[in-house]
């Protein structure tokens, strides 16, 4: 029964979750006669002229590097600034801690909109905008609430025994962290990092009032710039989604590897 | 003790630094903001402090009411498809099985997918005419086809199902690393004590994953409080304000018509509903998540 | 070969050291005039040079960007681009610089008349138009020359051909009409056009107050209701922006089409679209006793109150707007100007003859309410529109009643403080 069911689960997940992905990247390959035809057509004309516009005409190169290097610098420091934030709510008991999980949490509610106006006014001041700082700080100010929250998570699941032995024998609690709960927590840590570059990856709003300078605009603020004043290029947003879409596929693929199963079996044990 | 509490101050440092100066600096602003009338444009109106004028004009504000309505339909049908349906992406990926790892990616594909770019694109596959929709469904018959952005509650299925499509991917993810975290002994030993698929199911997998469950239900709540971008380019708010949700009003407030204190009422609006739904999960279903400390 | 790659090498000859920056806040050009304009503007002026902050071209997200740097004071910005909608709001909240020393009455009488009253506010200029837009009709010159019908002068008479047509066709793919009537700005453009054509009015602007309770007003909407979506478009054309209606057009698949002037140059073209050469334009339709209003649309330049440089400003400006240059930009994009002259010009009515007719279009174009509360106006009234269109039942008089009232709130915010 499991044989059967295992096959259709799979195959209905994965229609699910590329069918209308893969109707766009079909649509990148349609002949601008094509893209909307009525009735829409299936096979499209291998047309490879939108791939050409996206890159050499709408700069969506130049967009990919901007958002590949923010978003990998934001993940970096994000999770290195959350781990530790969490290693301090999950293996301490002052009782400001407690509040301070909430108040992150509170923090992840209020609508983007409402603050855009201060933090545009502070990297301002800072003489950051239009600038890659600018925009990463921002990006792990708003991804910390995430991130800590996971990590907390996982570290919070974690025995504690080893730690105990580690620290008895005069490990310090930096030491610790770096050599015992990071590795084992490494699923959640993947999982997180994955998350946060995703978030700063797709993230649009920000990005639109703080890189407004053409050399550094990020993927979605780019994309965002495709459409003319009533005109939308679904052929070249369709090409540029599949271009875009790659390589966070490649990101994925390297990095499931790392979400290790059967996590912490041995050390439980101890 | 007090040794171990400076040292938390200085892992929480950082990242207490910048969420103060980036969070929650603008958004008492912008609390602060809410008890004022401001309308940008009308300048010799001046900023005059109004007290709880906005909050009050807010509650017995038709479109508020009808965006909070549909607002709510969202954020309850959203969260628990959402969540139930990564639970079981996440169930299925943790089995072992050939091309797993493919399968993850593909699970990530809508998450990965800029809003900017799958809000058009659903756009263009709800579309009447030349949509993949209705072309699933009605195959080259175009006399039958419907028009989902058109029609009040097609739209708003329309919304949620763009939405659910692209973050249940992100629930899965959360659920599916707390299932990795359960060791495999206790399903061993389990199944020398005789138990069925169902009974492991019942018994290990879900208290144990109740943790990531809980995180995914509760960011996938808060975050539905956010949809935007999908109401932006599909429907903007209609039709006739079917899919205007409260983050849609108050973006309208706030940057279209410049009526700052207004919008910034909404903003906090949404915000203390948000916290009442989030605080009412903890309660229910898990109030250890907001405890600190191990030492178990 | 044209001179002016060679005036490039110029600035290697002027040192670059004294270069003043001009920062300009545009769309994106997807034709590409921009890039050609500013570069040959930099050959001309070497000790300037223009950075361009880039935003998207939808008027909504534009304005939010607008929005953002103008309200924390931005002032690295001096020039921008504004739609017609917005030059009352930007002079009102004191972020758009009065232009009237740089661009005085008698300038002001080359630009189309309908475009400087809508840049103009308080008896001051503060835009110069650059380009100019117009709804009108676009309908399939073959589908009526063969029922022998001509261009329909009133929308009774529209709807009227299209049944015909539809009915003789038997094409089950092909629909009357095809418009714009999504929940969004274009709405109020195409509403307007039904109901100033009826002698409507979307507002009293001396008494301060909304106008859609008017029986011409309500009559109009019923019309759009009953009659031209209910008899001849498909549903689907409540969700349709301009994009979506004009794909059903280009299809074949539309008799008749309303739209702005782009869409000519779309239609025609054989890679995209199956009516190719097979599109007639004419202005929009009134009811009896009316005349044709289009809506007006289109995209200005102005400067920052905060830039430190207005005057460096204007020199872009002024380049940007002077006879010549838009003689090019409409040779080069075929868009509509905002300078009368460029469509009596032989070279472009050559190379584009739809400029006559659109001429005669945009000179009769009517502004929307030029008030500085017109996103507020507008955002209810599309509410209204929007939901008075697509409820076959809803009760138009009572929605009008609403939407008057909420109107009136909005209004009442500009009456002097005396008389409130």
């Amino acid at each position: 029964m499991k044989k059967f069911l295992l096959p259709l689960a799979v195959a209905a997940v994965g229609v699910y979750s590329l069918l209308p992905f893969l109707w766009f990247v079909l649509a990148s390959w349609k002949s601008p006669a094509q893209l909307t035809a009525i009735p829409p057509v299936v096979v499209p004309d291998f047309h490879w002229g939108f791939y050409r516009s996206a890159i050499v005409n709408y700069g969506l190169l130049g967009y990919i590097k901007n958002s590949a290097i923010v978003a990998a610098a934001t993940t970096i420091v994000s999770i290195a600034i959350g781990a530790l934030a969490a290693y301090a709510l999950t293996r301490f008991h002052a009782a400001w801690l407690r509040w301070y999980l909430l108040v992150l949490l509170c923090v992840s509610m209020f609508p983007q909109i409402a603050v855009a106006g201060p933090v545009w006014r502070i990297l301002d001041a800072l003489g950051w905008l239009n600038r890659y700082p600018g925009i990463i700080v921002a990006y792990i100010s708003f991804s910390l609430p995430l991130a800590i929250w996971i990590l907390s998570t996982f570290f919070k699941e974690l025995p504690y025994e080893i730690e105990e032995a580690a620290l008895v024998d005069g490990c310090t609690r930096a030491q610790a962290l770096r050599r015992i709960v990071l590795p084992l927590a490494a699923p959640g840590i993947f999982t997180a990092a994955i998350l946060v570059f995703i978030y700063a990856w797709n993230e649009f709003f920000f990005a639109l009032i703080i890189l407004t300078s053409p050399p550094l605009q990020t993927l979605p603020v780019g994309i965002a710039l495709f459409p003319g004043e009533y005109t939308i290029p679904w052929g070249e947003l369709a090409a540029a989604s599949t271009i875009a879409t790659l390589p966070l596929i490649a990101l994925t693929l390297l990095f499931q590897r790392r979400i290790v199963r059967g996590l912490s079996a041995g050390a439980a044990k101890g | 003790m007090n040794r171990a509490d400076r040292a938390a101050v200085w892992f929480a440092l950082p990242s207490l630094f910048l969420v103060a100066l980036f969070s929650i600096y603008p958004i008492c602003d912008s609390v602060r903001l809410s008890f004022y009338r401001m309308i940008l444009m009308l300048p010799w109106l001046g900023e005059k402090f109004v007290g709880l004028e906005n909050y009050a004009d807010l509650v017995i504000d038709p479109v508020a009411l009808v965006s909070l309505g549909v607002t709510l339909l969202f954020v309850g049908v959203s969260a628990a498809l959402e969540v139930s349906i990564g639970a079981g992406m996440a169930l299925l990926l943790n089995e072992s099985f050939r091309g797993r790892g493919f399968v993850r990616a593909a699970v990530l594909v809508p998450w990965a997918i800029p809003t900017v770019v799958s809000s058009q694109m659903w756009r263009y596959i709800f579309n009447d005419r030349y949509g993949l929709f209705n072309f699933l469904l009605f195959g080259r018959d175009t006399s039958r086809y419907l028009a989902p952005l058109a029609e009040p509650w097609l739209a708003r299925a329309a919304i949620i199902f763009a939405d659910m499509w692209k973050t249940s991917s992100f629930a899965a993810l959360i659920i599916l690393a707390g299932l990795q975290t359960i060791p495999d002994e206790l399903y061993e030993a389990a199944e020398v004590d005789g138990a069925s698929a169902w009974q492991k199911l019942r018994r290990i997998t879900l208290p144990l994953v109740k943790p990531a469950l809980l995180l995914a239900l509760l960011f996938r709540t808060i975050d539905a409080f956010k949809i935007f971008d999908l109401v932006f380019v599909m429907t903007q708010g209609g039709p006739a304000d079917a899919t205007n949700v409260l983050q849609f009003y108050g973006y309208k407030k706030v940057f279209a018509e410049g009526m700052i204190g207004y919008g910034s009422a909404i903003s906090v609006g949404v915000f203390l509903i948000s916290l009442a739904l989030a605080l009412l999960y903890i309660k229910l279903i898990g109030a250890r998540v907001l405890e600190p400390g191990a030492a178990r | 070969m044209k001179p002016w790659p060679a005036l490039l090498l110029l600035p290697l000859l002027f040192s670059s050291v004294h270069a003043a920056d001009i920062r300009f806040v545009t769309w994106r050009d997807t034709q590409g005039f921009l890039d050609r304009l500013i570069a040959e503007f930099e050959a001309q002026n070497p000790d300037l040079k223009i950075l361009r902050d880039v935003g998207p071209h939808s008027s909504t997200e534009f304005h939010d960007l607008l929005a953002q740097k103008f309200k924390n004071r931005d002032r690295a910005m001096d020039v921008f681009f504004m739609d017609v909608i917005w030059p009352a709001e930007f002079a009102s909240a004191g972020w758009a610089l009065p232009l009237d020393r740089f661009f005085p009455r008698d300038a002001q009488k080359q630009f189309l008349p309908a475009a400087i009253r809508a840049n103009t506010y308080g008896g001051a200029i503060y835009g110069v138009p650059l380009f100019i837009d117009a709804g009108l009709l676009y309908y399939r010159k073959d589908l009526l020359q063969k029922y022998h019908f001509p261009a329909p002068r009133t929308w009774p008479e529209l709807v009227e051909q299209a049944k015909t047509i539809v009915a003789g066709e038997k094409d089950a793919g092909l629909t009357g009409f095809s418009g714009q009537f999504k929940q969004y700005e274009g709405l109020v453009c195409d509403m307007m056009e039904y109901i100033l054509s009826n002698n409507g009015a979307l507002w009293d602007e001396a008494r301060l107050s909304g106008a859609l309770r008017s029986a011409a007003a309500e009559e109009a909407v019923r019309f759009v209701r009953d009659r031209i979506i209910g008899e001849i478009s498909h549903r689907g054309v409540l969700a349709y922006q301009e994009p979506e209606s004009l794909a059903l057009f280009s299809e074949g698949r539309a008799v008749f089409h309303r739209n702005w002037p782009y869409a000519w140059a779309e239609a025609n073209d054989g890679s995209k679209s199956k009516i190719a050469g097979r599109v007639g334009m004419t202005p929009l339709p009134a009811f009896s006793g009316g005349a044709s209003a289009a809506a007006l649309g289109g995209w200005q330049l102005g400067i920052s109150r905060y830039s430190r440089q207005p005057e460096l400003a204007w020199r872009f400006v002024e380049f940007m707007t002077r006879a010549e240059t838009q003689k090019r930009v409409a040779l080069w994009t075929g868009r509509g100007m905002a300078r009368e002259a460029v469509y009596r010009d032989a070279e472009v009515l050559e190379k584009y003859p739809q400029f006559r007719t659109q001429l005669e279009i945009s000179t009769r174009a009517v502004p929307r309410p030029s008030t500085p509360v017109y996103v507020p106006l507008s955002n209810i009234m599309q509410r209204y529109f929007s939901a008075a269109i697509s409820a076959r039942d809803s009760d138009i008089d009572r929605l009008a009643r609403h939407a008057d009232r909420e109107m009136d709130r909005v209004l009442d915010l500009l009456r002097p403080r005396a008389a409130r």
